[in-house]
């Protein structure tokens, strides 16, 4: 087992996830049954965390368009400058072409999947207030069920989930969290990937 | 201006009488948490749920679709409000729990959870007094490891395994 002088080196580049896998395995196994360096990574922890909280984070709301602002007051040559307006106006005139294009499409795209219900939406008669008037059984009967699961359940509170978390970091793409507030669980599944 | 020494006096009382309780607020012990770890593997190889699980197998029934599940460790460990504490668990996966600070019923606290050298997931929650939060998912032996992961700031916690009669494989 290293000794604590050795692991004291390395908990600072631990906390910040920079050591070397076999580094990482030998402080945390070490952290596992050291009380006095797991002290001090808290303190690493806890004074990294101050920190990040306290650094001022500068004001960058219109720092683009500022920049862009004064790049375009530079001074251009008489070329450049004829050449910047002629790119403007054929942009300008591509682009009114291209929405009236696009407008017209979404039209005639609205118009032609719109059709069929339109007739239907015309044609509407007593089929269709069966379907509704079942489809309305059916809601009931899944309220009737909903609220019959929801009796036999424990008598936890709904919105009570019993975690609220803030933040969660993983490699795995997989993950999946969901609350169960009826059980007062809160899940995080890891799957193994392949 | 000058302020008459009866005036002084009475301000140096009141400003006394302020800070006294937070000066015994700061002397105050950090709280304590304690943390209760179950590691269960489980699996579809219709053996049932271990006796040992008795408390959490209607949750554990409830929350997954497996037909055994078995308990394969049992931690606990207890720590002030800012200082980590480590578990070693089966399968190679060692856990970290950092109670943070105890906001009403809540517990706020980081959890990193490493797969052998690996750091699989970090997390930073409020957990409830006496909640469980379940971490699930990576293979063990047969079936899939299920860690459940209980805080406490009291003495006891209800949804724990047995813990005298819990061993680790």
């Amino acid at each position: 087992m290293a000794e604590c002088g050795e692991i004291s080196m390395m908990l600072g580049a631990f906390e910040d996830s920079e050591l070397e896998p076999n580094e990482m395995q030998e402080v945390a196994f070490h952290l596992a049954r050291c009380e006095s360096c797991t002290g001090i990574l808290g303190d690493y922890s806890t004074l990294g965390r101050n920190l990040r909280s306290i650094a001022p984070e500068p004001k960058l709301a219109g720092f683009s368009s500022a920049v862009v602002a004064r790049v375009e007051r530079l001074p251009q040559p008489v070329l450049t400058r004829i050449e910047r307006w002629l790119w403007r106006q054929a942009h300008s005139v591509g682009s009114g072409i291209a929405w009236s294009g696009a407008v017209a499409a979404v039209a005639v795209a609205t118009i032609i999947l719109m059709t069929p219900y339109a007739e239907q939406f015309a044609n509407r008669g007593p089929h269709s207030t069966t379907s509704i008037a079942e489809t309305g059984h059916e809601a009931a009967t899944a309220a009737n069920q909903v609220a019959q699961a929801t009796a036999s359940e424990p008598t936890m509170a709904d919105n009570d989930s019993h975690a609220d978390i803030s933040r969660l970091e993983s490699e795995n793409h997989s993950v999946a969290v969901w609350s169960e507030p009826r059980r007062g669980t809160t899940v995080i599944w890891l799957p193994d990937q392949p | 201006m000058t302020l008459r020494s009866g005036s002084l006096a009475s301000l140096i009382i009141a400003l006394t009488a302020f800070a006294m309780p937070g000066f015994a607020h700061a002397q105050a012990k950090p709280k304590q948490v304690t943390v209760y770890i179950d590691s269960v593997m489980a699996a579809d190889t219709n053996e049932g749920t271990d006796p040992r699980l008795a408390p959490m197998s209607a949750k554990l029934r409830g929350l997954f679709g497996f037909s055994t599940y078995s308990l394969i460790g049992h931690n606990e460990g207890q720590t002030d409000c800012g200082k980590m504490v480590a578990f070693i668990l089966p399968g190679g996966k060692i856990l970290h729990v950092q109670p943070r600070a105890i906001d009403g019923d809540m517990i706020a606290m980081e959890i990193v959870l490493f797969d052998g050298t690996r750091p699989m997931m970090t997390t930073d929650l409020k957990l409830k007094n006496n909640g469980t939060l379940i971490v699930g998912g990576p293979r063990y032996e047969q079936g899939m490891m299920i860690i459940s992961i209980g805080a406490s700031t009291g003495e006891s916690h209800p949804m724990q395994a047995t813990p005298a009669e819990a061993n680790t494989r």
